[in-house]
């Protein structure tokens, strides 16, 4: 328990080395120069958000295959990730189209990448709606579960399959003047921190929610009891 | 577990047949789309990508009139608790999605001659056309079989069965437009898009099925 605290809270160190280094240490990139900058933000959004909904997936699975009700928090644990998926996924829509108003001259192309993410942000807008719709219904649970593991074998289709199907004009080519991906060392490391603080921010995030929803459990219970 | 598919696959084309609830929404819809298309077009044709998008446009929300119906029925009727304490939730499955594909294949053989018909269109490519719209009809059938279950339990409500099968949907519809385009165009049509739909078709059947008995079991 406590390796998990510490790991959440080496946010506190990892979120601020990040921004020093993606503003202060990492040289900018030949092509794009300054406007590169915006890659140490993009791409921790993106790989946390596709995280969180995997995590939520598998919570998921652990959920429906609990027989002796160990697990029985989960499909709240599986919510609270597919949120905070919800909100990093809002933010990489957000960050990838300055990106693009910088790069390409417009904040919206259907680049397939872009066309990926949307995709993935309307299936779980989909979760949330069916959440919505059975909010006191006591199979919620088993029905959210299954549908965000449905959700999370669709992933793999939008966020490598289909970006490699069809031609791109995101930064692969274009970040360098030889038209490959080249990041010398700094640009690396500083790529590599901001992953790590992003991830921890995530499981940062993830952690409060959980203890407030546990909270808000044993509120109801307590306040059952009193009745 | 055949003599129950078989059994329940009866009992739902007879319920189907009595009624033809389903169908007569799905068809009916699908005749409206494309006559109001081909008529507000005023017979002008469209290019062979818009060809291609409008028809699985009216492909998809003729199937989504009809595809929760066979789960939504049981609820709404009464019958799934029964369904749920007689007949083992495997066979339950697999006869709804056969029902599925069957229904699926019946919109697809009232929408896609109507189309042609009345939107004018040349196929150049007739073999690769009828596998490419057979495949996506596939796809979607198989997709939306677990979605109506959820759908159903979730009481059935209005537009929710669309919206949450959409963005699933997307990837089958995004390749089924991609092929059929082709077929209507393309000098020399490839099968890999048809190959992509097999295999997303066969993975969330194999999923749907595995997921199914959480859906429809109740605590």
């Amino acid at each position: 328990m406590k390796i998990i605290s510490a790991a959440v809270k080496s946010v506190y160190i990892l979120m601020p080395a990040a921004i020093v280094m993606a503003f202060l240490w990492a040289p900018p990139a030949q092509v794009l120069g300054d406007s590169s900058r915006i890659m140490y933000f993009h791409v921790p959004i993106a790989w946390v958000s596709i995280l969180a909904f995997v995590v939520a997936g598998i919570v998921s699975i652990l959920f429906l295959a609990d027989r002796k009700g160990s697990f029985v928090m989960f499909d709240g644990i599986a919510y609270n990730s597919a949120v905070a998926g919800l909100v990093f996924t809002v933010l990489t829509v957000i960050t990838g189209s300055i990106w693009a108003r910088i790069s390409w001259g417009v904040f919206w192309n259907w680049d397939p990448r872009e066309t990926s993410i949307v995709i993935i942000l309307l299936i779980y807008i989909a979760y949330f709606s069916i959440q919505g719709a059975m909010a006191h219904n006591d199979n919620r649970g088993r029905i959210g579960s299954a549908y965000l593991i449905l959700a999370m074998i669709t992933l793999p289709f939008f966020a490598f399959l289909v970006p490699r199907i069809y031609p791109s004009l995101h930064p692969d080519p274009i970040i360098n003047a030889d038209r490959t991906i080249f990041l010398d060392d700094r640009m690396r490391s500083t790529l590599a921190v901001a992953i790590a603080s992003f991830t921890a921010l995530y499981c940062y995030i993830l952690h409060i929610m959980n203890r407030m929803m546990k909270l808000q459990n044993h509120i109801e219970e307590t306040s059952h009891e009193a009745d | 577990m055949g003599n129950d598919v078989l059994r329940n696959l009866r009992k739902d084309f007879l319920v189907e047949f009595r009624s033809r609830f389903a169908l007569n929404v799905s068809a009916s819809f699908a005749a409206i789309v494309t006559i109001a298309i081909s008529l507000t077009a005023g017979g002008v044709p469209f290019s062979p990508k818009v060809q291609a998008i409008v028809l699985w446009i009216v492909i998809f929300f003729s199937a989504m009139n009809g595809l929760s119906h066979i789960f939504v029925r049981e609820e709404d009727q009464g019958t799934a608790l029964f369904l749920r304490t007689a007949v083992n939730v495997d066979s339950v499955f697999v006869s709804k999605f056969i029902f599925n594909q069957a229904f699926m294949a019946v919109i697809l053989a009232v929408v896609t001659p109507l189309y042609l018909f009345f939107l004018q269109v040349q196929v150049l490519h007739v073999a690769h056309f009828i596998f490419s719209v057979a495949a996506g009809g596939v796809s979607i059938a198989a997709a939306t079989t677990i979605l109506a279950a959820m759908v159903a339990k979730a009481g059935g409500k209005g537009s929710l069965f669309t919206i949450i099968s959409f963005p699933i949907l997307l990837p089958v519809l995004w390749i089924s437009i991609s092929s059929t385009s082709a077929a209507l165009n393309a000098p020399s049509p490839t099968g890999g898009n048809l190959l992509f739909l097999l295999a997303f078709s066969g993975f969330i059947s194999v999923i749907s099925f595995l997921l199914f008995r959480f859906v429809w079991l109740e605590d």
